[in-house]
């Protein structure tokens, strides 16, 4: 045993999925204990908000600011002004303001911004702009309007007579210590209801794995009992289980997955029930292998000597025939599991996994991106990492697979 | 045997691997993993493609982009639709591209039948579609006031039991002939006849339409002890009800045998009607409205001239995504849709992309989404139950992250029977119910609520029980309806808190429709009606009606059986009602009970269409601040169809 161990571990494949595998469960046990917000707690008040620091507004301002000569890396005015902006503003002085283009110097920054404001009114309503250009203009315009300030912003109050009061001019030299400020980092930004996706995530890993982990046994353990039963027995035993089995196989798995999830209904699905709606119905090939199996071992020497001592068919089974093929049942669990967890995904993808705001999931985060097209506004962190994840469990999970087939199956042995 | 095995194996592995990559990429309501690998390609496809439309017009190099656009839709078409083979394929600068009204082929075009899917040219509302057939007035929802199309002047008498009605002497068939009083008489007695949902609707108050001459309609209104039941009722019969030829009708009633279920079911291919489009496409891939170059519109009491763009199209997009990405490539130029975040398609995308307001809530909100609860049901009719939940809901979350910001907040517009236009909220004095508001996500407030109320969990489980039941409810709107969805969700969380267990649950839209017309529901989730003539009075109908509680089948509002005497009174006495002073009165005390009681909620503002338009081939589209006074209703709806004969190409 501790031989065979071994020789798993020496295996490269096997290690690196072994590695990634414990990488992510690692992850999921230790997160929480640091991090220990609700996963499902809807901080943002928004869609997908970009991962980064965010930093109090409110207390940036009142904190004690130091100033810093930085050198400036750039003005602000140039900032504004890039190429397009800048042919945009040229566009706009030779077609609406009718400027000659020989007196509009695009370089100089200064002199176009002259020319902008002598020339732009943002309440004329200007020919031949369609309605977008315009609104895009006055945007501009007060961009423009901002880098042109003298730097400071002015912080004022209302007092009782309801008067503005200036209380504070923030320059642009002042700045603040970031541990004297209340921050927020999302790693990996909000989602659509605005819950911190990383925390989220490893939330999801963890009861996708305990879905997946369930679904493997259960699927593993059906497979395998019918599988021993079919195969050792055989005869009307072994043709009414292939019978059911063969049933199994024809229907697609997934759709008898769906039919079950939505008759279970919303209230019951949690966790549990939907790893083992998963496991029920995904056995089947995993019986026909185990079949198969036993078959070939059924005739064997040894399994007859034991026949012939007076062994009990279960004693057989357990002791002289499971041991032959437990190296491969580990590893169709593995599969199982791996299966299971993307079962779990494509359920809830299409509404069938666990409650949103009871369980977080790969699947349901990933539904969630969808239906506020994450994937058209560019809010890649709200699906590309749990896309990774998966890729990566199964991945993990099918690498230990193939490092193990390596060990345990002769003819690829090297 | 095991070289084979591990074949299969390593097979299974990769597939496991890219189905899992695709599952992420694509996939969408396709659960099936055959059908998993389309979807996923055509999403990177179209990403592709939507960056570098948006290079394009960057470089304004808008027509190149209009060219691209151009060749891919007719690449697309020519595969499989006949129409496209047929060279029937119109030209991008003719044509006006719409998206989000029609979503499958089109089944009829008939305005009496009840399970038409005709979005493109059917919608009987109060801002009818005023495409193919048109009503007698059309309602700008900016003004609130009635606009002449088919008809031309309409008053009441004094008593406000008879509308006089004086028709256009230019309005003609798309057939040539005259469209007179006859006709007008005839449309309205075959709804009755046929006993069509408008014809049972408008029968319990109106009392016959008559042709006087050829061109004045005289309807009079029924009346008891000698007032007009509902003399709002019947006013909206000029903006709601499609006028259809009597020859025509007599000929469809010849052809069914005057079956009423056949006459409803009628496909009326062969149409005749008095709008500026005619039925030109219809498929599975498009349906395209044609320019009726001899439109009565034409003439100059009218219109003065013809719409604009010769064609409007529909391209049938498979989901919400398929029609934002085409509106940003430019292949639509109209999109009612609801977009997330759909500011970064003009500040990040930069694309010539423009909604009726620059700024939240972007759009012209006046409907409420309301979540009802079924009065009927174990718990719910409770009032500290239903107020409770109402009280720990996190609107501005909902506002927030559902809706994308596109909705004002309850903190700028107080929870009330009206919507937030101005014309409606004139009618409720917002100080005398301010003690009945609530505070965003109270969820103290509500927990003290059910606590006092004696509502408690006794048992341990973290729920609460009411008469040793947990108070277990399921909260549903259909399926794929992003916004709705997360609204529930966020409404399921808030039950978390206060110790009610609340479940989301998204069927199909037919069998949602089953459950909310027919009170089988715990919680439910609909629209209050939107601006019309009958505003607001539609608006308190929707929350309270209880005659509408009583139909069989009900579309129209109190889905969850909320009976309430006080406010039946004040229903009845509303319609008949003129005085400003006493209406404010009426509107006030409803808002009271509305926020009392809490048989419904709102829970967001929204506008009756989204609106986002496109100009990289037409412009001069309504915007807010253009004082055109057109209505953001996707030139196609009420009054907004009067942006058509305003479109330009942009140079």
């Amino acid at each position: 045993m501790k031989n065979t161990i071994k020789q798993i571990f020496h295996s490269g494949k096997f290690l690196f999925g072994f590695v990634i595998f414990m990488f992510i469960l690692l992850t999921v046990i230790i997160y929480p204990i640091f991090v220990t917000a609700d996963p499902l707690q809807m901080i943002g008040q928004g869609n997908f908000f970009k991962p980064g620091t965010y930093v109090s507004v409110e207390e940036s301002t009142l904190e004690k600011s130091y100033t810093l000569q930085i050198p400036k890396q750039f003005s602000k005015l140039e900032m504004v002004l890039d190429i397009d902006t800048r042919a945009n503003i040229q566009d706009f002085l030779i077609k609406q303001a009718g400027v000659a283009e020989a007196d509009i110097d695009v370089t100089n920054a200064e002199e176009l911004v002259a020319l902008w404001k002598a020339n732009y009114d943002p309440n004329t309503k200007y020919k031949g702009l369609t309605t977008a250009k315009r609104k895009a203009l006055k945007r501009l315009d007060n961009q423009i309007t901002a880098a042109m300030k003298e730097s400071g912003v002015i912080i004022a109050e209302k007092n009782e007579e309801g008067e503005l009061k200036q209380s504070k001019v923030i320059k642009d030299t002042d700045y603040v210590n970031i541990s004297d400020v209340t921050t927020k980092t999302f790693l990996l930004g909000t989602d659509n209801f605005g819950r911190d996706v990383l925390t989220e995530l490893v939330a999801a890993a963890k009861s996708s794995l305990k879905i997946g982990l369930l679904a493997g046994l259960i699927a593993t353990a059906i497979g395998l009992l019918l599988g021993l039963l079919a195969g050792y027995v055989g005869g009307l035993v072994d043709n009414i289980i292939i019978f059911i089995t063969n049933l199994f196989t024809v229907i697609p798995s997934f759709v008898i997955l769906i039919l079950i999830s939505y008759s279970v209904g919303d209230k019951a699905r949690g966790i549990a029930m939907v790893g083992i709606i998963i496991g029920i119905t995904s056995w089947p090939w995993t019986t026909r292998s185990v079949r198969s199996q036993v078959i070939s071992l059924r005739n064997r020497d040894h399994v007859n000597l034991s026949k012939l001592s007076g062994h009990s068919m279960f004693r057989i089974i357990f002791t002289d025939i499971l041991p032959y093929i437990a190296s491969y049942v580990v590893m169709a669990m593995i599969l199982q599991i791996s299966s299971g967890i993307l079962a779990e995904a494509q359920l809830s993808m299409i509404g069938l996994g666990p409650a949103t705001t009871k369980t977080a999931t790969l699947g349901l985060m990933m539904q969630w991106a969808m239906q506020y097209s994450a994937h058209l506004n560019g809010s890649w962190w709200a699906y590309f990492p749990v896309v990774i994840l998966i890729a990566l469990i199964s991945f993990s999970l099918n690498l230990m697979n193939t490092g193990m087939d390596q060990v345990f199956n002769p003819q690829l042995r090297d | 045997m095991k070289k084979n095995l591990q074949k299969v194996m390593s097979l299974l592995c990769v597939s496991a691997i890219s189905l899992s990559m695709i599952a992420g990429c694509g996939g969408g309501n396709n659960g099936g993993t055959t059908t998993e690998t389309p979807a996923a390609t055509t999403e990177e496809a179209s990403t592709e493609t939507s960056t570098e439309a948006a290079d394009a017009t960057a470089e304004e190099s808008t027509e190149a982009t209009e060219e691209t656009t151009e060749e891919t839709t007719e690449e697309t078409t020519e595969e499989t639709t006949e129409a496209a083979a047929d060279g029937e394929s119109t030209p991008r600068n003719e044509t006006l591209y719409e998206a989000g009204q029609q979503w499958g082929t089109i089944n009829d075009w008939n305005p009496m039948s009840a399970n038409s899917n005709n979005g493109l040219a059917l919608s009987a509302n109060e801002s009818a579609r005023e495409l193919v057939y048109e009503t007698l007035f059309m309602f700008n929802s900016l003004d609130g006031k009635l606009y002449p199309l088919l008809g031309s002047e309409y008053s009441w008498n004094d008593d406000q039991t008879e509308l006089t009605v004086k028709l256009n002497p230019d309005a003609k068939w798309s057939d040539g002939s005259a469209f007179t009083a006859e006709d007008v008489a005839y449309t309205y007695d075959t709804h009755v006849k046929y006993q069509s949902s408008q014809g049972a609707d408008f029968s319990t108050y109106v009392d016959s339409v008559e042709a006087v001459d050829d061109s004045t309609v005289l309807i009079k209104a029924k009346v008891e002890n000698g007032v007009a039941v509902n003399p709002l009722k019947v006013t909206s019969i000029l903006n709601t009800m499609y006028m259809m030829q009597k020859a025509y009708l007599q000929t469809v009633e010849e052809r069914n045998g005057e079956d009423a279920d056949k006459v409803k079911q009628d496909t009326m291919e062969d149409l005749v009607h008095t709008g500026p489009y005619a039925p030109y496409i219809s498929n599975d891939q498009k349906a395209v409205l044609q320019r009726d170059d001899n439109y009565w519109g034409q003439a100059d009491s009218m219109w003065g001239k013809l719409p604009v763009p010769k064609y409007i199209a529909h391209t049938i997009y498979k989901d919400n995504a398929a029609g934002q990405v085409a509106l940003s490539q430019g292949e639509v130029d109209v999109c009612q849709q609801f977009i997330t975040d759909v500011q970064n398609l003009w500040l990040e995308d930069n694309l010539p992309i423009s909604t009726w307001l620059d700024d939240a809530p972007y759009g012209a909100c006046e409907v409420m989404p309301s979540m009802f609860f079924n009065t009927e049901r174990e718990g719910l009719d409770q009032k500290e139950v239903r107020r409770a939940i109402a009280m720990a809901v996190d609107y501005e979350q909902i506002i927030a992250s559902a809706m994308s910001g596109q909705s004002p907040t309850f903190a700028e517009y107080p929870r009330s029977v009206v919507g937030p236009t101005d014309g409606e909220r004139k009618y409720v004095d917002f100080d005398a119910i301010a003690d009945l508001q609530w505070d965003n996500a109270d969820v103290d407030g509500a927990n003290k609520l059910l606590d006092d109320a004696g509502i408690v969990d006794s048992d341990g489980d973290g729920i609460r029980e009411y008469n040793g039941k947990n108070l277990s409810f399921k909260a549903e709107c259909p399926t794929g309806w992003s916004d709705w969805n997360a609204s529930m969700e966020i409404v399921a969380a808030a039950g978390e808190k206060i110790g009610i267990d609340i479940q989301t649950y998204f069927p199909e839209a037919s069998s949602f429709y089953d459950d909310m017309t027919t009170c089988n529901f715990d919680i439910c989730m609909w629209s209050t009606p939107g601006a019309g003539v009958m505003n607001p009075y539609s608006k308190g109908m929707f929350y309270f009606s209880e005659e509408y509680a009583k139909l069989a089948s009900n579309w129209s509002g109190n889905f969850g059986h909320y009976m309430n005497d006080d406010a039946e009174k004040i229903l009845e006495a509303l319609p008949a009602e003129t005085d400003e002073a006493k209406l404010k009165e009426y509107y006030t005390e409803l808002s009271r009970i509305l926020l009392d009681e809490c048989p419904a909620v709102a829970l967001m503002y929204r506008p009756t269409l989204f609106y986002a338009v496109n100009e990289s081939v037409w412009t001069n589209y309504p915007a807010a601040d253009d004082g055109r006074n057109i209505p953001p209703t996707d030139c196609t709806d009420g009054y907004g169809i009067a942006a058509l004969y305003e479109l330009e190409l942009v140079e």
